[in-house]
């Protein structure tokens, strides 16, 4: 059944700004949707809105089959956890977490139970008599998912949640949210900046680009065949590799000297892009195209290396390979590369799209 | 931290300006004070007999005196209370206030500006019973306004005019308060379902608390000792004492009854009162309410 339906939504500021053109999306019921995009992209705006926290200037959001546009935040059955956490400073951890069933009429004795459950789940049990000053922020983290787990609503919204936390923990955290949101199996959108954290946790990604759903799909989808440009660049670090080309005949031209071969029935300025990860190390007999190495990136793991293209123009264009294992080629060598056809993506230069 | 001059000297010097300041305006009429309590002078001021503690012996047991007491207690806690009230209230419509919200902030802020003599006067105009507008207005409905000869109505014309301008200051803090309470704190309480009501009682008021502690101390020390120049302009202690605050009964039994040792005799009451204030507002203050 799906839970929580956008139709057509916008959202159009006071002051004339369009956050928001309008967006379509429907989610199933226990989906986790991450809303990814850049700063400024309406991100929180499409989360507040849901919340009842912003008006909805255009469309119709449905929860359950309801209309709840004009219902209060607290009538729509949802919690949301805040980036800062929003937790109460004057309550103790167990005063923040039973505010919401307290002025919902929940008895003491069901309160005391229900509390009890999310802080063992969390593992907040030590901590409930503590105010939110005396803690960790992981802790304070912690305490504000317990806040909006207690009251089991309908629809979970997290809006960068982690990232006040330090990388480590952050990770760690993102595991656990994962798994607490298969266990509850609650409704959940989820908006962050950080593409790695929209992949690993993501059943659906939507990428939202200027107030617009750029895309809406899986993460693999999304990885594997991204619909436009940005979608190309924003998913995947480091991101991919893309050159303005001509489609010709002959076949991919990235310059008057270097023509990737490839048969299509598309003719005109294209750009085309490959990521890193698909690059394969080769030699100047099998090789497609060689770079000048710039600077090379070694994690142990796996290197990043940072080159131009040599496509014969003086117009330097950036290229960059990540190789499995430690590789250690010489400032300013050259390294020959092969990229394999089907890890080719091609878009329209003008429009952006996907070919 | 501690900081060394190389010379003795200059440390000194630095601070002189405010050591004579000090000297010639506090602590040698305090000393005089101290002197005088201890003496009785005549009407005319022309002879002098040391007392002793006579001075406040006499002081604990008139009647009198406790009665002040007492009003001074009644005045300072309605200007406080009602001087924080309303500056809470005004400034919660304030943060609400999107359009046109300088203009109505400046023009809360003006009376803060006017002198407590003037605002005395301003109010005494307004209230008086021949001439006043608001007077005027009480009696029409019913309600005979004197308060030459009423005194719980001087308290409370005294009460007003006090009050009024102490708002501008008390709203400005507030104000302060309130926009520092994070908007995602009364957003989560929104999700959680609490109406406007119990928002602002179960979070911004808490939160609020050591500007309203700190405002309290402020605003009945200058109810306790500021507030001379709003009751010379308008009860002048009267009718029959009911505005005679402890500061307004000093200057009246000094100057104008003159019994200058019972008058010192009580001003050292009130530095001893001063004192002890003081002490509290550190103490509390300085360490910050906690919540
Ligand atoms: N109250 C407002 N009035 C006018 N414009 C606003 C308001 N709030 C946000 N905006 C604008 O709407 C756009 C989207 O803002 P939003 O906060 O949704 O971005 P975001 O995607 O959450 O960004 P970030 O990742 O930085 O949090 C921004 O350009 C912002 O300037
Ligand atoms: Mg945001």
């Amino acid at each position: 059944m799906t839970d929580l339906v956008l139709k057509n939504i916008g959202k159009t500021y006071p002051n004339g700004y369009q956050a928001i053109p309008s967006i379509d999306l429907s989610i199933e019921e226990g989906e986790f949707i991450v809303l990814v995009g850049p700063s400024g992209c309406g991100k929180s705006t499409l989360l507040r809105m849901v919340a009842g926290l912003e008006t909805i200037t255009q469309g119709d959001l449905l929860i359950k089959g309801n209309r709840v546009n004009d219902k209060e935040p607290a009538d729509r059955d949802i919690a949301m956890v805040f980036q800062n956490y929003a937790l109460y400073p004057h309550m103790t951890v167990r005063a923040n977490m039973e505010y919401g069933l307290k002025n919902r009429g929940v008895s003491k004795d069901e309160r005391h139970t229900k509390v009890m459950d999310v802080a063992q789940m969390l593992g907040l049990d030590e901590l409930l008599d503590r105010r939110p000053g005396q803690l960790s922020g992981g802790q304070r983290q912690r305490v504000a998912m317990g806040r909006a787990m207690v009251r089991d609503p309908k629809v979970f919204l997290f809006d960068e949640p982690l990232s006040n936390l330090d990388a480590k923990l952050r990770v760690q955290m993102r595991v656990e949210i994962r798994q607490l949101q298969r266990k509850l199996a609650t409704t959940t959108l989820y908006v962050t900046h950080d593409q790695v954290e929209a992949m690993t946790l993501a059943d659906r990604l939507v990428v939202l680009n200027k107030g617009k759903a750029e895309q809406i799909g899986t993460p693999m989808e999304l990885y594997d065949k991204p619909a436009t440009t940005f979608v190309a660049e924003f998913i995947g670090s480091p991101s991919m590799n893309l050159f303005d080309a001509m489609l010709t005949e002959r076949g991919i031209e990235l310059s008057e000297s270097l023509t990737l071969l490839m048969p299509h029935q598309y003719r005109g300025a294209i750009k085309w892009g490959i990521r890193p990860e698909h690059l394969l190390q080769s030699d100047e007999a099998n090789g497609d195209f060689s770079l000048q190495v710039q600077a090379v990136e070694s994690l142990g793991a796996e290197t990043l290396i940072h080159g131009v293209l040599e496509d014969g123009t003086e117009q330097p264009k950036p290229i960059v390979v990540r190789l499995a294992g430690p590789h250690l080629p010489d400032i300013g060598s050259r390294m020959w590369l092969t990229a394999p056809l089907k890890h080719w993506h091609l878009f329209d230069a003008t429009t952006q799209q996907r070919l | 931290m501690s900081v060394y001059f190389p010379q003795k000297k200059l440390p000194y010097l630095l601070v002189l300006p405010q050591l004579v300041i000090t000297a010639i305006f506090f602590l040698w009429p305090a000393g005089q004070a101290v002197l005088q309590a201890f003496y009785r002078e005549d009407a005319f001021g022309l002879s002098q007999q040391f007392v002793g503690l006579e001075n406040f012996v006499d002081l604990f047991q008139d009647p009198l005196y406790y009665k002040s007491m007492v009003v001074t207690m009644v005045f300072s806690f309605s200007v406080a209370f009602l001087g924080i009230a309303v500056a809470l209230w005004l400034a919660v419509m304030a943060d609400r206030v999107i359009r046109g919200r300088m203009v109505y902030q400046t023009l809360l802020v003006w009376p803060y500006a006017v002198a407590p003599a003037l605002a005395g006067v301003l109010w005494w105009i307004l209230f008086d019973p021949n001439i006043g507008p608001v007077a005027l207005f009480l009696d029409r409905i019913g309600l005979h306004w004197n308060h030459f000869l009423n005194g719980d109505q001087a308290m409370i014309l005294v009460v007003i005019s006090a009050t009024w301008k102490q708002i501008s200051y008390n709203f400005l803090f507030f104000l302060a308060g309130l926009q520092a309470i994070p908007r995602s704190l009364i957003e989560a309480a929104a999700i959680d379902g609490a109406s406007s009501f119990k928002r602002f009682w179960d979070i911004v008021f808490p939160l609020l608390s050591p500007t309203t502690f700190f405002l309290l101390v402020v605003n009945l020390v200058y109810a306790f000792f500021e507030t001379f120049g709003v009751i010379d302009t308008t009860t002048q202690g009267g009718p029959d004492g009911s505005t005679n605050t402890l500061v307004y009964k000093v200057f009246k039994d000094g100057f104008i009854g003159l019994d200058s040792g019972g008058s010192a005799a009580q001003s050292i009451v009130l530095m001893a009162i001063v004192g002890l204030m003081t002490v509290i507002q550190f103490r509390f203050i300085e360490r910050k309410v906690q919540y």
